[in-house]
């Protein structure tokens, strides 16, 4: 091992923390856990080896996951004990192995790898009882050290994809694809056979029927360009009420302003919990729950906009308050400025540019967003959409969607031109 | 060809002379559209564009166009940074600006004119002795809210948000007459319904596969490509077309949303997780060419300089000049893709694109909150969980 | 036979008609540290980039050892081009890979193409990098992403890039203009080493007299593309200062 011998100037080093071995272990163990899922997935795939049930549940006999929680538990520790695991990795840690030949090594390993079964098994008393040093590696010899800088490298250290950390990703990525496939139900034949089958679509969508462009359609009373218009104008009430009240509450989501005091960060955690799990629920189950609420039509279309607006705002301008230049805020503070006076004057003409870029940009998604939350009752372009795409009309389809290209594009464009400015 | 050179200034001149009445024009006329939208909604409650004869409207606008430039700064030409004034830079008197208003409605058929004069001057600036250019450094700045077109864009403002109200039927009595309808959502929030909590983790992991295969299977096309699009690479007569063609597609594509290719999609290979993946796909490729070429497009132009100095071959500058500079990017940009596939995927299947979506709306549409809402929270949980890992894993790679 | 021969060349840039070489004609000997002065603008970097053809000459012909540089097809200019070392105003290293990166990509000219793409350098190459930046003493800074190191340290990795070429000539584009005085003498110290020691030929672009005095054997001055003075350091007087930096202009002295 000439080469792992001086592969970097080792210095001092702090003792790792405890979290960072429980976490690289535990990320070990749910990779082995997944690989056991996947394999045992493809395995009933092509042979029928476990029974699925119904729902897809997979069931295994009484002993089958015991069996599967102990047989993924040794595979953690045997790639903890034997190699660079990915786990180790991603938390920034490696084995040390410095001066040590092959045979040494391997018997060092191994003495690590029984070492665990007395040191982690019993729920990890050996490293709850020694956190600096837990008992397999003091019994083995073989330590956990951090990551070397790339100050200190004197030879490059090997290439990801020929470490074991890099062939396990490797290996996930691949297990992940092949599932994938299998999980999404990819044919490429039926992509291919049915290229044929929407004929009658490709016909209509090459050749748009542009009839009701500018006069209503007499069933819907509403024409392309007034949907059209519709639909921008949902996207723009949203986009401003949702701005303006994402702009208030995102000073209680920023931690540097409400940093000091309990109830401060009570107020904090709970806006930004508020904003992450609004900003999940997509617009178009925000529609969802609007319809019943309001009634089908526009307003509740606007509604979902503005509250996911709201979220997705809030949390980008929470984060760029917390990123301001601390500076100017002690200047005024040290004027005597009250709360609201370091705000106004040293927060405010920090933040604008980037809160309008936020703004306009958000303005993009919701435009796109507002074609599409028809489809739950939201009003605008998408109305018509749906109801020519129940009809098969795909020549008026096709019309619809050159139409919401175009505006779509144009006003990407115009936004981004206008964002280049600002920034 | 010195000639030919010569012209471009003039075109630019002449160009911005043109522009500025353009950008009144299209002002005031919004302006009046959306002030006649907003009045017939209040007088008549439902909306309307036109309220006087088409003529009426037209000549206001012009000859409002025509007024703001001659008497006041318009905003045109606040957005081009032009202002009138005479050649020794002093304001033009009042008899030149009644003059400029006469001679303004000659200068825009006359506007070809203007490409004979090598500062592209207009008829109406030779006729009255004025010039339009950059106001000087020192000239007076009064605050928004006392210039006009200050004015205007706060008109614009308020008439768009009005009109906007009406547009879009905001009423607000329904939203809150409507609230306790949702009370039984609200309620069962609180109270999810646990037996279909290993469907919905079954069903999340189909969502989960779908963005995945998108952004995998988006990577491997759009990384290719998007060197087709980006402005700087594609030079030469061969090159350019083909720049402009790759934009246009990948742009185009961009903005119809999933949604909509899922659609189409769902006519093709039938409804399911396969429809909802390939939807994803194609926008994650027109996305992903887009902000692969804006990066490519920002590289540093150095070092490819420095490697074929060295004598590299052209290949070997994109590997060793290129690639290393970009991708770290874009491995970013593709963690911001995958998060994005991922949200996609959740409502992908609420017009048959497979996954948690489709159970999940069919259960909101029948009101069975309490189905709908175990589902929404392992929807909730798993954006939740993509969100914060790509955000980490984007912070380690900048 | 002189070691490199300019031979009427002309470059006017399309985009604008700027003229900006403008008939130059010179030849350098071997061994010669020839200093190219002139304001901003005056075509020296026009007239370097000409030489190894970053930047195609619209008339005029460049000979390097009797082969003439400006006729030569593609493939043959890159084999041509690895003898021609260059470092850069702005160093033009690639900010986001290690130093031993940056420093490899000189032996691009060399190794086979279906190597450098897998990224296999041979073994010796690997040897010689570390020679080169032990030369200019970052062997420490190995493995350091270049946009950790400080503008002299950026400059000294691309003058180990330089020296990976192994180069008979080195075409230095205003090598120190970005950086400070002190950092100025000790990049262009490692210049005036590898010409007395190596034998390069040195073609070094500057902005200032003093160090054009300094370092050069022969002085060419630009202006306006065309060439307004030819000869060595000490001939420069007042006057001709004043000729080629206009009227205005004051020495300025670094130290």
């Amino acid at each position: 091992m000439e080469r792992k011998q001086s592969r970097s100037r080792s210095a001092e080093q702090p003792p790792i923390p405890l979290t960072a071995r429980v976490l690289s272990f535990f990320l070990d163990w749910s990779i082995w856990g997944y690989i056991a899922y996947g394999t045992v997935y493809l395995l009933n795939h092509y042979w029928y080896v476990a029974y699925i049930d119904w729902y897809g549940r997979l069931t295994l006999p009484w002993w089958g996951w015991p069996v599967v929680v102990i047989a993924t538990f040794e595979l953690a520790l045997l790639s903890h004990s034997f190699g660079h695991s990915l786990g180790m990795r991603a938390m920034g840690l490696m084995p040390a192995a410095e001066g040590l030949d092959r045979p040494a090594l391997r018997k060092r390993r191994l003495r690590h790898f029984l070492a665990s079964h007395i040191s982690i098994m019993p729920l990890g008393i050996g490293v709850w009882a020694s956190p600096s040093e837990p008992w397999h590696e003091r019994l083995s010899g073989l330590r956990l050290v951090r990551l070397p800088q790339r100050e200190e490298w004197i030879t490059p250290p090997p290439r990801w994809y020929r470490t074991e950390w890099g062939i396990m990703t490797l290996a996930i990525l691949g297990l992940t694809v092949t599932l994938g496939w299998h999980v999404t139900g990819i044919h490429l034949r039926v992509l291919i056979a049915g290229a044929a089958r929407p004929a009658r679509l490709w016909q209509g969508l090459t050749h748009p029927d542009f009839t009701f462009l500018i006069y209503s359609d007499p069933w819907l009373n509403d024409s392309i360009v007034g949907a059209l218009i519709e639909s921008i104008f949902m996207a723009l009430l949203a986009t401003i009420f949702g701005a303006g009240i994402a702009f208030v509450l995102s000073f209680f989501g920023a931690r540097n302003i409400m940093a000091g005091s309990l109830p401060g960060l009570i107020v904090y955690g709970l806006t930004r919990g508020v904003f992450n799990i609004f900003r999940s629920i997509e617009s178009i189950l925000w529609a969802l729950i609007f319809a019943v609420w309001v009634g089908w039509g526009p307003f509740a279309g606007t509604l979902a906009l503005f509250i996911h607006t709201i979220a997705a705002l809030g949390k980008l301008y929470s984060e760029q308050t917390e990123h301001i230049d601390p500076g100017p805020l002690e200047a005024i503070a040290a004027t005597g400025g009250s709360r609201i006076e370091v705000i106004r004057y040293g927060v405010v003409p920090q933040i604008v540019p980037p809160f309008l870029a936020f703004t306009l940009y958000r303005w993009d998604i919701n435009v796109r967003m507002a074609t599409v939350v028809a489809l739950v009752g939201g009003g605008g372009i998408g109305r018509l959409f749906f109801y020519y795409k129940d009809q098969l009309d795909w020549a008026k389809v096709g019309a619809i969607i050159v139409a919401i290209g175009l505006v779509v594009w144009l006003l990407d464009y115009i936004s981004g031109r206008v964002r280049e400015k600002i920034v | 060809m010195n000639w030919i050179a010569s012209l471009a200034p003039r075109f630019a001149a002449a160009g911005r002379r043109l522009s500025i009445p353009l950008a009144d024009l299209l002002v005031l006329a919004y302006l009046w559209a959306i002030g006649t939208c907003f009045t017939s909604f209040i007088l008549y409650g439902e909306e309307a564009y036109l309220l006087v004869p088409w003529w009426v409207m037209a000549l206001a606008v012009v000859e409002g166009a025509a007024l703001w430039e001659s008497f006041g700064v318009s905003l045109g030409m606040r957005l081009f940074g032009r202002w009138l004034s005479r050649e020794d830079d002093s304001s033009p008197s009042l008899g030149q600006r009644l003059g400029y208003w006469l001679s303004w409605h000659l200068s825009l058929p006359l506007f070809p004119l203007s490409f004979l004069d090598h500062e592209g001057q207009t008829v109406a600036e030779r006729l009255t002795g004025t010039v339009l250019r950059e106001p000087p450094a020192d000239a007076p700045r009064g605050r928004w809210y006392r210039t006009s077109s200050g004015w205007a864009i706060l008109l614009i403002l308020f008439l768009t948000s009005g009109a906007a109200f009406g547009i879009t039927k905001v009423n607000l009595s329904a939203l809150i007459k409507g609230a306790p309808k949702t009370a039984k959502f609200w309620r069962s929030l609180a109270s999810p319904d646990t037996s279909i909590l290993t469907l919905g983790l079954k069903l999340l992991l189909e969502t989960f596969f779908m963005a995945m295969m998108a952004t995998v299977f988006a990577v491997v096309i759009a990384g290719p490509v998007s060197f087709l699009a980006a402005r700087n690479l594609m030079r030469g007569p061969l090159a350019r077309p083909v720049y402009f063609v790759v934009r246009a597609i990948s742009s185009l594509t961009r903005s119809v949303d999933a949604i909509i290719w899922a659609i189409i999609f769902a006519v093709w290979v039938g409804m399911g997780s396969f429809c909802g993946a390939l939807a994803l796909w194609i926008h994650s490729i027109a996305d992903l060419i887009k902000l692969y070429s804006e990066q490519l497009e920002s590289i540093d132009p150095g070092p490819l300089e420095a490697v074929a100095a060295a004598g590299a071959s052209r290949l070997e500058v994109i590997r060793y000049g290129i690639i290393p500079q970009i991708i770290n990017p874009y491995l970013s940009f593709t963690l911001y893709r995958w998060d994005i596939n991922v949200r996609m995927a959740t409502v992908i299947g609420v017009v048959g694109g497979g996954g948690i979506g489709w159970r999940l709306a069919a259960h909101l549409r029948s009101w069975q909150f309490p189905e709908a809402s175990m589902l929404t929270i392992l929807v909730v949980a798993l954006v939740w969980a993509i969100d914060y890992v790509s955000a980490r894993l984007r912070a380690k790679l900048a | 036979m002189p070691h490199l021969a300019i031979d009427h060349l002309t470059k006017i840039y399309e985009r604008g008609k700027v003229l900006a070489l403008d008939d130059v004609s010179f030849s350098v000997d071997k061994g010669e540290f020839l200093v190219l002065i002139g304001l901003s603008g005056s075509g020296k970097s026009t007239l370097l980039r000409c030489i190894n053809r970053l930047i195609e000459p619209t008339s005029g012909r460049v000979f390097l050892d009797g082969t003439e540089l400006t006729a030569l097809p593609q493939r043959e200019l890159r084999r041509w081009r690895r003898k021609i070392g260059m470092i850069f105003q702005q160093f033009n290293l690639v900010k986001r890979s290690t130093v031993l990166a940056n420093v490899l990509a000189g032996r691009l000219g060399y190794v086979p193409t279906a190597r450098t793409l897998l990224g296999r350098f041979p073994r010796e190459d690997l040897e010689r990098a570390r020679r080169a930046l032990e030369r200019v003493g970052l062997l420490e800074k190995m493995f350091v992403r270049a946009d950790q190191l400080s503008g002299g340290q950026q400059q000294r990795v691309g003058i180990a890039r330089a020296l990976m070429q192994e180069p008979e000539l080195l075409l230095a584009d205003e090598p120190v203009s970005a950086l400070d005085p002190a950092t100025s003498h000790s990049i262009l110290k490692y210049l005036e080493q590898m010409n007395r020691q190596d034998g390069v030929t040195v073609l070094c672009a500057l902005h200032f007299l003093s160090l054009a005095r300094r370092y050069g054997t022969r002085i060419i001055a630009l202006k306006g593309g065309r060439i307004v003075f030819e000869g060595s350091p000490s001939e420069i007087d007042d006057a001709k200062f004043k000729e080629i930096y206009g009227e205005e202009a004051e020495q300025v002295e670094v130290r």
